[in-house]
């Protein structure tokens, strides 16, 4: 009994200290951030996006020049508005993105190469033409991933004309950490189109982590190609700080 | 074994000493330097004005006033001695100064546990404590975690020696040691129970109960060590308990959810000790924890067994509760890990017999931890062990990346170098207290300017917490630019990262 412990407590010691000594090895160096970050500015175009993966490597940041970095953290359901082609910056030692950029229907528009410990791959979207409702020249962070929204005071509303295409599609939440406020009341965004409404979000106070940003997604009925969209947003307490996009698509 | 534990106290303060330079001022060492300033100026009125010194205690002690003095007091003490009056050492090394010492008193204590054991477990049980950077980090701070720790072993000390004694010198200097405990923290008010139970299961009951009542002589260590309470004292500890019974609850990531409020997971704290925790270590105070209650069960444990198991379940308990609140990591329970040590040193002599045995047992538990110091030294509030992956596989899980501020050090350099005269920089956690320090310590510049948010500032040092990460695009809109000019990257997972307005010195 005592030698088994004593075999395995060695073995524990080894086997901790072997992981330790080789985490370098599984982690980009400044060179491999170099070679991927230079890729990336030879073959970016526009409509091009890097994402993260896991969404901690952010350290990309410091390093890629050349288009907009992503660290979107719901693979599936990230909207990438806009955008057509996304390239993946991931560290194959800590996850695997395929399976929820599959799940979502993109495909590798390109094979995967490696620059040290980071994996890049280039993947088409297959992202329907989009006509932005709401302005996107701002982020902020709601469930904890920073959203391209625009910022829009609780009891008002605004108006806007643009295409009808097919399907309107809405992404509302509160900014910040308001959204786990205990008590509060949800937020409501209701969505008109000449005079018919056309859907309604609610958005309750955030109790689990990865609710906050809620989703609208509705066909267009038949009608003008162009019109004039309403949208309200109410709730009997309008103090938190709140955030909006809508677009249509094709 | 005296000789033995004294060497142990002074090698573990020496080291404390040595390796502090590097750690940043936590959010909370800001608050205590300040009240120690305010102490120290108490201190130099009560040397000039005796009778106004006492008069004016609210004035000087109601800063921080939500825990008992003691401590601040020794770092005020330290101050007045080492800086103030003969300018031999620099602020934060004095203020720190004590903390070494309990630092140190925690090794001793730990040493004579375990010695009763072996010589080599009285070796053992200190190291197998400090050999893990979460700890060895708390070692070097100007606070109250340590401390307390030590003195929860000290208390057991001094309980296990006045229960065995005849004398009446050890069971006061029992209660006079629970009074310093009580003056230190208030987690000592769980330990009289704690004696209680200890006593009510001892063969020799009787005169263990007999021996509680020296509890008594507490309260005169605790009025004399914390001045506040010499006026209105039934208010101030009316106010010193509503604050911890109504301690409000930071919000702490813990597997991809932030918790905010109760109930937590109730093996909250036992999880978290072993993911931060190097595996050997972790897989050691396992077996140990386990052999205590087994021998527990069985009737079979001795005194001083049974006191190290009843210490170290009641420093974890009251997290288990699901209701008490959960941040700063390990810290709140640090008595727990230090009181299993004793019985892990031993245990690890029981499995490796022989000394080449035991030397090679050793190494094999200890030497994670020393890389894990080497390798995250000083940023100790963002270490993480093997269970979890290291520090990326922590992130990866969604654990609390860092807090308290102090990883901010690692930046300082970069902003002491880039930012142009008058700079104002948004140091986010980094409170003025902290700020300051640095600032006094010549770790930052003096005219580079504390900014109260990132709208009024030049750059921005960001800290990676989960509940925070709306600054980083408020940042992003204001300053107009996604790319940080430099930062904190610990095995490439985000814990400062710093950023600066376009055409200012330093921006990409």
């Amino acid at each position: 009994m005592r030698r088994v412990a004593f075999a395995l407590l060695l073995a524990c010691g080894a086997g901790s200290l072997l992981f330790d000594l080789t985490l370098s090895s599984r982690l980009p160096r400044e060179s491999d951030w170099a070679e991927l970050a230079g890729a990336l500015r030879s073959e970016a175009r526009p409509g091009d996006l890097a994402q993260l993966w896991p969404v901690w490597a952010e350290e990309a940041r410091l390093h890629i020049d050349s288009m907009p970095v992503l660290a979107e953290e719901d693979l599936v359901h990230a909207d990438y508005l806009g955008f057509k082609r996304l390239w993946v910056v991931s560290l194959p030692h800590f996850g695997n993105p395929e399976k929820g950029l599959q799940e979502r229907g993109a495909t590798p528009a390109a094979p995967a190469r490696r620059f040290g410990a980071l994996q890049l791959q280039a993947w088409d979207l297959h992202a329907p033409e989009i006509s932005p409702l709401t302005t996107q020249d701002a982020e902020h962070e709601v469930d904890y991933v920073a959203r391209r929204c625009a910022q829009v005071r609780i009891g008002s509303h605004f108006v806007v004309r643009g295409p009808a295409g097919s399907a309107l599609h809405v992404r509302a939440g509160v900014i910040g950490e308001r959204a786990y406020d205990a008590g509060k009341p949800a937020v409501t965004v209701q969505v008109f189109a000449e005079g018919l409404r056309l859907g309604t979000l609610d958005i309750p106070r955030t109790a689990r982590d990865g609710t906050g940003w809620r989703r609208l997604d509705v066909p267009m009925p038949a009608g003008a190609a162009e019109r004039q969209f309403i949208f309200t947003i109410d709730s009997s307490d309008a103090l938190r700080p709140f955030c909006l996009t809508a677009w249509t698509s094709k | 074994m005296k000789g033995l534990a004294r060497s142990l106290g002074l090698a573990t303060a020496a080291a404390m000493a040595l390796t502090q330079a590097s750690v940043g001022f936590t959010r909370d060492e800001g608050y205590y330097f300040a009240a120690a300033q305010s102490y120290e100026a108490w201190l130099r009125l009560l040397l000039r004005s005796p009778l106004q010194a006492i008069a004016q205690t609210g004035k000087y002690w109601s800063y921080n006033f939500e825990h008992p003095g003691l401590t601040k007091l020794l770092f005020a003490v330290s101050h007045l001695v080492f800086t103030t009056l003969t300018h031999a050492l620099p602020d934060a090394l004095s203020w720190r100064l004590p903390a070494f010492v309990f630092a140190g008193l925690l090794s001793y204590w730990l040493c004579l546990l375990g010695s009763s054991r072996s010589r080599a477990a009285g070796v053992l049980a200190p190291l197998l404590f400090w050999c893990a950077e979460r700890t060895f980090f708390h070692g070097h701070l100007a606070c109250f975690d340590i401390p307390i720790c030590a003195l929860w072993a000290g208390v057991g000390v001094a309980w296990l020696s006045a229960i065995q004694s005849e004398q009446r010198g050890p069971k006061i200097c029992f209660g006079l040691m629970y009074g310093v405990s009580l003056a230190v923290k208030h987690n000592a008010w769980f330990l009289p129970p704690v004696l209680l139970v200890h006593a009510l299961l001892l063969t020799q009951r009787l005169k263990a109960l007999l021996t509680l009542p020296y509890m008594l002589l507490s309260p005169l260590v605790l009025f004399a060590a914390w001045p506040l309470l010499w006026h209105e004292p039934i208010g101030h500890l009316q106010a010193w308990v509503a604050f911890h019974l109504h301690h409000v609850h930071y919000a702490w990531w813990y597997f991809g959810q932030v918790l905010r409020a109760p109930p937590f997971p109730i093996w909250y704290p036992l999880m978290v000790d072993a993911l931060v925790l190097p595996i050997p270590a972790v897989v050691l105070l396992a077996a140990d924890g386990l052999s205590l209650l087994y021998g527990f069960a069985r009737r079979k444990l001795d005194p001083q067994r049974l006191l190290e198991l009843a210490l170290a379940g009641a420093a974890l308990l009251p997290f288990l509760t699901t209701t008490t609140p959960i941040f700063g990591g390990i810290k709140h329970w640090l008595g727990f890990v230090a009181l299993l040590c004793p019985e892990a040193a031993g245990l690890l002599v029981l499995i490796a017999p022989s000394p080449r045995k035991l030397a090679a047992a050793a190494a094999a538990v200890l030497l994670p931890g020393l890389w894990q110091i080497a390798h995250v030294h000083p940023y100790g509030t963002s270490a993480y062990g093997e269970l979890a992956g290291d520090i990326p596989g922590a992130a990866s899980l969604g654990m609390q990346r860092q807090y308290w501020s102090s990883n901010v050090t690692a930046v300082l350099p970069w902003l002491n170098e880039h930012c142009p005269p008058d700079a104002r920089v948004y140091f986010h956690e980094v409170n003025f207290e902290s700020y300051r320090t640095y600032v006094s310590m010549q770790m930052l510049r003096a005219d580079i300017h504390y900014a109260a948010s990132p709208a009024q500032s030049d750059y921005a040092a960001l800290q990676w917490h989960r509940e925070f990460r709306d600054r980083e695009p408020e940042v992003w809109n204001l300053y107009g630019t996604h790319r940080p000019a430099t930062g904190l990257y610990l095995d490439g997972v985000p814990q400062i990262v710093v950023y600066a307005r376009p055409g200012k010195p330093g921006a990409p």
